[in-house]
Order: structure tokens, then C-alpha cells, then sequence
């Protein structure tokens, strides 16, 4: 399905958003309001913007600990200033404050993060099972990392989704990094999508850093599993800009992470490539980049703003958050 | 009343709750047969939708059932024994028990574990164990362990229809227990204790097979003109400590006893319970039967290991402060399938 106009400004200005986010996200940390720690999204930005920004709101999504799900949460309609909230600690997060990183918003099919690095996927096919039933056409959309597929429950649960066809999308961000270690020297393969083919799943390989191409890509998976014709995976080629998680440098037995691989990679913006996309075709004009740049941050200079001067959550709503009535 | 027996009882609470509420799914390994023969009539009845054959997996077995209470749907996931939950620590301890709390306490993850406890049947150290213990350590989670066909079915129906995480634990060596259980729908609330026998002397608290057990020595004891107070938790999560407490101070005398292991188990945390809230009350030290701290031995060594009915007769001796043996002659229980 081709893009119209507006579909191509919205997902330019969502990543033009969710980078302002992550930026003051980082700076946060810093300054000393963020609780717990950040893990940056920065240089992924097409991948979960891509996916998420024109599912639709029933659709189920299980995000990661990169960018704390930043670029698919906001994509999928979660407001700013209940993602900063969160991470300030305040009750006016999308945990009511409880969790300090996750953000969960339940009527947008948005249920949180589990902690655990791959933890979340045999949940994801549970969705899918829910999906299936329920036949109204949803789908799940869950996104895990390279250093994931380390997990028996990835592959236990791409099983899953296989012998009961399920609607779910497998979408591996490959930043080639687990952690603070190569991917490479735990895993035999350079496609992670070649995992898909021993499970029957049909495996895309599409460039990370190209918003049209991840939007082509998840619409052709989206189709298919609406149709009730099952999984499928599709993995992004993509480079996180910065360290794994703020404050530690990126380094392993296997030496530091190469500074000249990331400029490469830097080169390669996911937002500069669709800018530049844009103003050529004609569908942007410079004074429309200045205005998405102005209004993105004035978004986010007010959700900061909104996430400080909230208040911290009373304690007594710990009792009640343990168990449902 | 009809009396019918405990395997009976959960086979009817499966086919009631089903029929009552189509998003209650089950699924496991082997759906159809299920070994402990619960199961039967359920897939002819209600399909291949909602009764789903897994791989062997319990990791995806559970971890697929947090992910679709999260969506609405009540699942059941079925463990076959619950040596395996284990495999499924993740999803279980961490996923089904902390995810409505750890994400703002708005989601509700309304499932039900149902897994198969206990030894006694030569069954080795993998296939043997109770693991109430480390459920219950988790909080989140809460946990039905019913000792009567009775309670199986009244708490496997709530259990069903609560909006949490509940482990429902039965045991192996129930599964033939013959008890009453009316034709006519009733639920029994997680958390009520049940006195299963009235007494004044000591006070025994009982999980599951430890019910019978603790049954029979009163039994026995009687003869000796002693008067024993049998109280069953049935749910450890929440736990009914007031009951427990009310008969400790009527008895000043109490004997806990749990199949699982002694070190750091379900013993351990009731008595402590019970001094926190009984101490003043209490006329002896408390005594706890359960497994040694040791894995559970197969073939002729399983004894050594797993609570017997003169563990329970020494117990109660013991907070009696006699001097003399009570021994007991009761048979310790069989596998009979």
C-alpha cells in the first residue's frame, strides 16, 4: 500500500518527536530526574515508529528495555508526558510511578514490560492466542532485540505462534549488540531471520533506518496476519547511536565498541534520510521541518515541565496494585 | 449426599466453568488425556479452540497463558507435574505474579495453574515434589491446595473466576478420595480455613494429603483419649491465619505439617505466623512434620525423606510433652490409580 502525504508527514514527525523525547530523556538522567536509568533509542527510530504508527489501537504491542519502548509507545499514542512521568517516579506516570520505566496503557494495547530480557515472548504468542479468538482481525506486534534470540522462550514461543498461526509479528531490532557484547560472537548466523525459516515462519530482512521500507514491510505482515494466515518475522538492519544504557561506556572482552562503525552508521539517520526524502519529493518544505522540529520540542518541553511538578505517588497504592478485586 | 471422588470433582469444575464462561481456555501437553484423567469429555465438548494441545514446553505453556489473561481470556495452563513449574519460573514468579503490579496495577492477569503435587509414589526427585513453597514466596500469585473432592471443586471453580494468578495444587495421591460434593453449583472463597476436625488438645494445621494423614493419626489418638483439632488452610494465598489462630489459643498446643521441605517451606512460614499473632497462647514450642531437607529418594528411601503418619504422632507427643512414644499404626499412603 502506497503512503499518502499525510501518512508520510506523520511518521516523519513522529520520529522527529520521539528523538526530541529520548534527547531529553538523556539529559534527564543526567540532571538527575529520571529515578532509574535510560536505555536510548537513538538511531531506531524508524523501526518502531514505522511499525506502530498506523496499527490500530485494539492491536496488542510488547515493547523492550531499548529507549523503554520510547518510539513504539508514543507511535501507538501513549502521551509524552505519561512516558516522562513514569520515569520521573511520579503518580502521574503511565505506572501511576510504580514501575519507573515502563509505561503501560492498557485500551491502546500497551501491558507493560516484564523485566527479564526476553521474558516477554511466549506472552506475546498468548496474545496472539487471544487475537486468534476473539477474530476481530488484531494482531500482536512484538518487538525484541538481537540479543534476545539468546532466550529459549524466543524460540519456544516462534513455535507457538507457528502451530497454531498465530497474528503475531516477530519484529528484531538487530543493532548488533547484546548488551555490551557482539552479537556476533554468540550467534552463528548474520540474518536472525534465517531462525524463522525452522519454524515456517516467513523471514524479511528490510534496512532499519528506512521508515518506508519498515512500514512496507510490517503493512505486508499486518495483511497477512489480519487475514488468519499466521506469523511472521521480520528483522531490522539498525545501530544504536548511543551506549547500551547511559553512563556505561560499551565495552566487552571483545574490545570497545568502534566509534567509526557508529559514524558510519550515523551517516545513515534514520530522520536525515527521510528528511532529505521529503524535501526532495516536494512533500516538505524547510519552513515545514522547522515547524515539526518547534512543535516536537515544545511537546516535550511541556511534558517535562507537566512530569516535574507532579506529584509522587502515595504509598498506599502498592496494596491495592498487587492483587485485582 | 452423592459422594464422588476428587478426580471427579475437578473434572466437573472444568466442564461447569467452561460452559459458564467462554474465555476460560486449557491448555499443556497432552490436553486430551491429561494422566490424571481430569480432563475427560472436556475436548469433545468444547474443542480444539479452547482446549489446546502444546509443545512440550511449560515455559511457553505459561508464559502464553500470562499473555492471554492479560487480553481478556481466563486460561488455564496445565502442568503436569509441578517439578516442572520450575522450567517456568520466568512466567510464573516473575511474569504472572508482579506484571499487574509492576505496570501501575491496572491489568488483571485472571488465570489458573493446575498441577499435580506430592510423593509417596516411588516417582524419584523429579516427579515427586510439592512446591507450594517457593509459590508462595512470590507475592502475586495466590495459591488453592485443596485435601477433599469438596474443596477441589468449589476452589478450582473460584479459582477459575478470580481476576488473579492462582496455583491450584492437587495431589496425585487424592485423585480416588472418595468425599461428598453436592449436585447443586457452589463456589468456596479463597482464604476461609476449614476445621476439619473438631478437638482441644493440640492444634494440627494441614495442607492437602497431609489432611488424611493428620486425619488418621487423630483418629487413632482418640483411642488414646487424645483430642485433636485438625484445621486446613486450603488456600495459602490469602491465608486464613484468624482461624488458624482461634484454634491455636483454644489448644495452646499446635503441629504444623506440609509435604514440602522443611527448610525455608509453607511449616515454617504458619508457625512463624502463628507467633507473631498467638504467642502468649502457646503452652509448648510449635512443631513442624514436612519433607527433609534433602532431595526426595526413590524406591524403598522415599520414606526417609517424605513425611509419615508417626512423624505426625511424635509431633503431637512432643507439644503434649510426654514422656512415652505415641505410636500410630496407620499405612502410609499409596499411589492408586
Amino acid at each position: 500500500m502506497k503512503l499518502t502525504k499525510e501518512q508520510q508527514v506523520k511518521l516523519y514527525t513522529n520520529m522527529v518527536r520521539v528523538r526530541k523525547l529520548d534527547e531529553l530523556m538523556v539529559q534527564s538522567l543526567y540532571g538527575g530526574k529520571v529515578v532509574s536509568f535510560f536505555h536510548s533509542q537513538q538511531g531506531q527510530e524508524a523501526i518502531g515508529v514505522g511499525v506502530c504508527t498506523f496499527l490500530r489501537q485494539d492491536d496488542y504491542l510488547f515493547y523492550t528495555h531499548r529507549g523503554h519502548g520510547l518510539c513504539e509507545v508514543i507511535s501507538k499514542g501513549l502521551p509524552a508526558k505519561a512516558f516522562i512521568a513514569e520515569h520521573y517516579g511520579k503518580a502521574t506516570g503511565s505506572c501511576k510511578g510504580i514501575a519507573g520505566f515502563h509505561t503501560s496503557d492498557l485500551k491502546r494495547g500497551i501491558f507493560g514490560l516484564g523485566g527479564t530480557v526476553g521474558g516477554e515472548f511466549t506472552l506475546g504468542a498468548g496474545a496472539g492466542v487471544a487475537a486468534k479468538q476473539r477474530g476481530k482481525g488484531q494482531v500482536v506486534a512484538f518487538f525484541f532485540g538481537d540479543g534476545a534470540t539468546g532466550r529459549g522462550t524466543f524460540h519456544t514461543a516462534l513455535l507457538m505462534s507457528a502451530y497454531w498461526k498465530l497474528p503475531v509479528i516477530w519484529l528484531c531490532s538487530n543493532n548488533t549488540m547484546a548488551q555490551w557484547v557482539p552479537t556476533k560472537v554468540t550467534c552463528p548466523k548474520e540474518n536472525l531471520a534465517d531462525f524463522a525459516f525452522g519454524y515456517g515462519i516467513p523471514p524479511t530482512v528490510v534496512d532499519g533506518q528506512n521508515v518506508v521500507a519498515v512500514y512496507e514491510a510490517v503493512q505486508a505482515a499486518v495483511d497477512r496476519a489480519r487475514a488468519g494466515e499466521g506469523p511472521s518475522f521480520i528483522e531490522f538492519k539498525t545501530c544504536r547511536f548511543r551506549a547500551h544504557l547511559e553512563g556505561f561506556p560499551d565495552i566487552s572482552q571483545w574490545g570497545l565498541r568502534s566509534e567509526e562503525e557508529v559514524e558510519v552508521w550515523k551517516e545513515r539517520d534514520p530522520i536525515e534520510l527521510f528528511k532529505k526524502r521529503l524535501l526532495e519529493q516536494g512533500v516538505l518544505t524547510e519552513a515545514d521541518i522547522e515547524r515539526i522540529d518547534r512543535e516536537a520540542m515544545e511537546e516535550v518541553e511541556e511534558a517535562d515541565r507537566f512530569a516535574t511538578e507532579s506529584p509522587v505517588p502515595d504509598p498506599a497504592i502498592l496494596e491495592k496494585a498487587l492483587y485485582a478485586d | 449426599m452423592r459422594e464422588i471422588i476428587f478426580q471427579q470433582a475437578i473434572n466437573e469444575a472444568l466442564h461447569e466453568e467452561m460452559a459458564r464462561d467462554e474465555t476460560v481456555l486449557l491448555w499443556g501437553e497432552d490436553i486430551y488425556q491429561d494422566i490424571w484423567g481430569t480432563h475427560a469429555g472436556l475436548f469433545d465438548k468444547f474443542g480444539p479452540e479452547r482446549l489446546r494441545d502444546t509443545a512440550i514446553s511449560e515455559t511457553a505453556i505459561v508464559g502464553a497463558a500470562v499473555g492471554a489473561a492479560l487480553c481478556g481470556y481466563r486460561p488455564i495452563a496445565d502442568i503436569m507435574f509441578s517439578d516442572f513449574l520450575v522450567i517456568a519460573a520466568d512466567e510464573t514468579l516473575n511474569h504472572a505474579a508482579r506484571w499487574r503490579f509492576e505496570n501501575g496495577g491496572e491489568a488483571m492477569v485472571p488465570m489458573v495453574i493446575k498441577t499435580a503435587i506430592g510423593g509417596y509414589g516411588h516417582n524419584g526427585p523429579c516427579h515427586s515434589q510439592c512446591t507450594e513453597g517457593f509459590v508462595w514466596h512470590a507475592p502475586g500469585l495466590k495459591i488453592a491446595i485443596p485435601s477433599t473432592p469438596y474443596d477441589a471443586k468449589g476452589l478450582l471453580k473460584t479459582a477459575i473466576r478470580d481476576n488473579n494468578p492462582v496455583v491450584y495444587f492437587f495431589h496425585k495421591l487424592l485423585l480416588g478420595a472418595k468425599g461428598e460434593v453436592p449436585e447443586e453449583e457452589y463456589t468456596i472463597p479463597l482464604g476461609v480455613a476449614d476445621i476439619k476436625r473438631e478437638g482441644k488438645d493440640v492444634t494440627v494445621v494441614a495442607t492437602s494429603l497431609m489432611v488424611k494423614m493428620a486425619l488418621d493419626v487423630a483418629s487413632q489418638l482418640q483411642e488414646k483419649e487424645i483430642s485433636i483439632e485438625v484445621v486446613d488452610p486450603r488456600t495459602l494465598e490469602p491465608l486464613d491465619i484468624d482461624t488458624i489462630v482461634a484454634s491455636v489459643k483454644k489448644t495452646k498446643r499446635v503441629v504444623i505439617v506440609d509435604e514440602d521441605v522443611l527448610r525455608c517451606g509453607v511449616t515454617g512460614e504458619i508457625g512463624m505466623q502463628i507467633m507473631e499473632n498467638a504467642f502468649d497462647f502457646l503452652d509448648a514450642p510449635i512443631q513442624r512434620v514436612a519433607a527433609a531437607n534433602m532431595p526426595i529418594a526413590g524406591a524403598f528411601m522415599e520414606q526417609y525423606v517424605l513425611p509419615q503418619p508417626q512423624d505426625i504422632a511424635d509431633a503431637i507427643g512432643a507439644v503434649l510433652g510426654l514422656k512415652e512414644r505415641l505410636s500410630v499404626t496407620i499405612e502410609p499412603p499409596k499411589l492408586a490409580l
